[in-house]
């Protein structure tokens, strides 16, 4: 079995809002604000594929691909580092945009190029723009079953069982093989922390790089596809709330002084 | 005069749906143009609808549309995206909204590949603003989402209709007015169901141990990775109860397999707007920060004064949770015996 895990490169979503800082020209966040990391539900997506690895008695195949700059080969290498079997660069040409109708198709011509491929996993949106798309776009462009917010997957017979989440709970969806699927976390799927060797061997491997305009035939079409969004601005909202400490000799006297506090305020 | 859908992949008004039709009222009068709402589903008895009344006899929404076909039960993502897709040639809207919820945001994206629609997800606001067009002016979509965790928001306009728009779950106030079975019109569409590529076969509920669902709740006491463990949410779901109210948790606590995911608020997880949001332990990252915005007050308690929660909180007590919950358990029942609810 063959899985394909798509990553992406984002802004690390950890930096805390006192140092975020926009770049009004581009319209997005400044450069430098923070480092660029793997975005957090492609760990789990890559967790999800390693699980199955370790499963099942078949012999399974992991290739993790990104589209991007040459760059964002550091997000390949956090894949290899915890033994993911291959890498793959998508290079696109600088100055596009790369809008998750273009990355969709991108990466369901590396799908192709990869057949067999059995299942396809990505995360469920990425921790900059929270989209939630690529996925969904990769299902219709390969016509392949396409479930989101999927947790765990079992194979069963030709195809996956896959437990997915609802609003109320959790679902089990039967999808047909192959399958794309964006992968949100629970307990079962917290990415694992890379052997210290691993991370060594990952950095001196030697990534793979296709070109977009080697993948896609028709790049004028390509760069036209979809119907992206302008951005008109960003700006950081304002939170006008201020913070009222709670004093007191004692958390008794503390707790009884909230209490007061929301009663006064008609909250309670 | 533009066409506003509502797309509600559901058999029943409840919270969401109701938001969503809010938002397509919000976009109607923005841009100048009417309403339709359509529910998608293997039934057309469609439960939370009005029944006639001679005191409110004019429809609050221009149309009322259920496409209802025995083959999208049970749940199949590509006879949703496919029942869609007939119902746009049959409406042919300028706009099309989505509610929250994991259905939505599983079928709408597919929906926009299909008719190469732009789309957004997590849609927190709207407004219009004029475009000029040959010698007149248009009026064109602004649409309003957190980006980078909530840290920013991005303003973003679609280049041309049809635009599909996903509501965030809490960002928008609900269609408070009836919608009347007598308006029920029903659109046929054809479904071949050996396009389904995956289908529901079960469902397992996890709703919060509380009556009250997290998206409903009044009260919400939340805990986070100063838990320390799953053993103290037995506290906070102990003052939960004594406030009326349920129990929710952050990305951290539901990670490390505390409390069941389906308590996750934030982000990616539930959007809850309750009078109360008690944090316990929480530190305040932005992607938990997000989903609590529309609280009315919000209270931090936790050990670290320098947590960012107390930076977004109306309240906060600096202490140990262990000490803190307790002496709030204590005074919550004073409370309720010298005022019964």
């Amino acid at each position: 079995m063959r899985i394909v895990v798509c990553l992406t490169q984002i802004l690390d979503p950890e930096i805390p809002p006192s140092e975020f800082r926009l770049d009004p020209e581009r319209k997005a966040a400044a450069e430098g604000v923070g480092r660029l990391v793997l975005n957090i539900f492609d760990e789990n997506a890559l967790e999800v594929a390693l699980q199955l690895r370790e499963r099942l008695t078949e012999r399974v195949e992991i290739i993790a691909l990104t589209v991007g700059p040459p760059s964002a080969a550091d997000v390949l290498r956090k894949a290899l580092s915890v033994r993911a079997d291959g890498a793959i660069l998508i290079v696109a040409p600088e100055g596009v945009s790369l809008n998750g109708f273009v990355v969709a198709r991108l990466l369901a011509a590396a799908v192709r190029k990869l057949q067999p491929v059995d299942l396809v996993l990505c995360g469920r949106e990425a921790g900059d723009w929270h989209g939630g798309q690529v996925g969904a776009f990769l299902a219709e462009e390969l016509g392949w079953a396409g479930v989101s917010f999927v947790a765990r997957v079992e194979v069963e017979g030709g195809g996956f069982l896959m437990r997915r989440q609802s609003d109320e709970g959790w679902e089990i969806i039967r999808a047909t093989r192959p399958a794309v699927a964006t992968v949100t976390n629970d307990e079962t799927n917290v990415p694992r922390l890379p052997k210290v060797r691993d991370t060594l061997l990952a950095a001196r491997a030697e990534i793979p790089m296709w070109m977009a305009s080697e993948l896609v035939g028709d790049q004028e079409k390509l760069w036209t596809v979809g119907a992206p969004l302008e951005v008109r601005e960003m700006f950081i909202p304002s939170d006008s709330r201020v913070c009222e400490m709670i004093e007191g000799e004692t958390i008794e006297e503390k707790a009884a002084r909230l209490i007061q506090e929301l009663r006064r305020r008609r909250i309670l | 005069m533009r066409t506003v859908l509502v797309i509600l992949p559901a058999s029943e008004v409840r919270r969401n749906e109701r938001e969503a039709i809010g938002a397509a009222q919000a976009v109607a009068r923005e841009l100048g143009g009417s309403v339709c709402v359509a529910f998608i589903g293997p039934t057309s008895e469609i439960r939370g609808l009005h029944e006639e009344d001679s005191r409110a006899p004019e429809a609050e929404i221009e149309r009322l549309l259920v496409v209802a076909h025995p083959h999208l039960e049970p749940y199949a993502p590509e006879l949703y995206v496919s029942a869609s897709e007939q119902l746009l040639s049959a409406v042919r809207p300028d706009v099309i909204l989505f509610p929250g919820g994991t259905i939505a945001l599983e079928i709408a994206p597919r929906l926009a590949h299909r008719i190469g629609a732009a789309i957004v997800t997590d849609v927190v606001g709207l407004r219009s603003e004029g475009v000029p067009s040959g010698s007149c002016e248009e009026k064109a979509l602004v649409l309003i989402k957190p980006v980078y965790g909530g840290k920013a928001h991005a303003v973003l306009v679609a280049p041309r209709p049809p635009v599909i728009v996903c509501v965030r779950p809490r960002a928008f106030d609900p269609f408070d007015g009836r919608l009347l079975r007598s308006h029920v019109r029903s659109v046929e569409v054809v479904l071949d169901p050996s396009a389904a590529r995956a289908h529901l076969v079960e469902r397992i509920r996890e709703a919060s141990t509380m009556e009250v669902p997290l998206e409903e709740a009044r009260v919400i006491v939340s805990g986070g990775r100063g838990m320390g463990g799953p053993e103290g949410f037995r506290w906070l779901q102990e003052l939960a109860r004594r406030l009326g109210g349920t129990v929710g948790a952050s990305r951290a606590a539901c990670d490390a397999g505390w409390v069941p995911a389906s308590w996750q608020i934030g982000q990616t997880g539930k959007k809850v707007a309750p009078d109360l949001y008690i944090a316990v332990g929480i530190s305040g990252a932005s992607q938990h920060v997000v989903g609590i915005s529309k609280a009315k007050c919000i209270v931090a308690i936790n050990t670290d004064p320098k947590a960012p929660i107390f930076k977004i909180a109306d309240l906060g007590i600096v202490g140990e949770y262990q000490k803190v919950v307790p002496a709030l358990i204590a005074e919550a029942e004073r409370l309720y015996e010298e005022h019964p609810a």
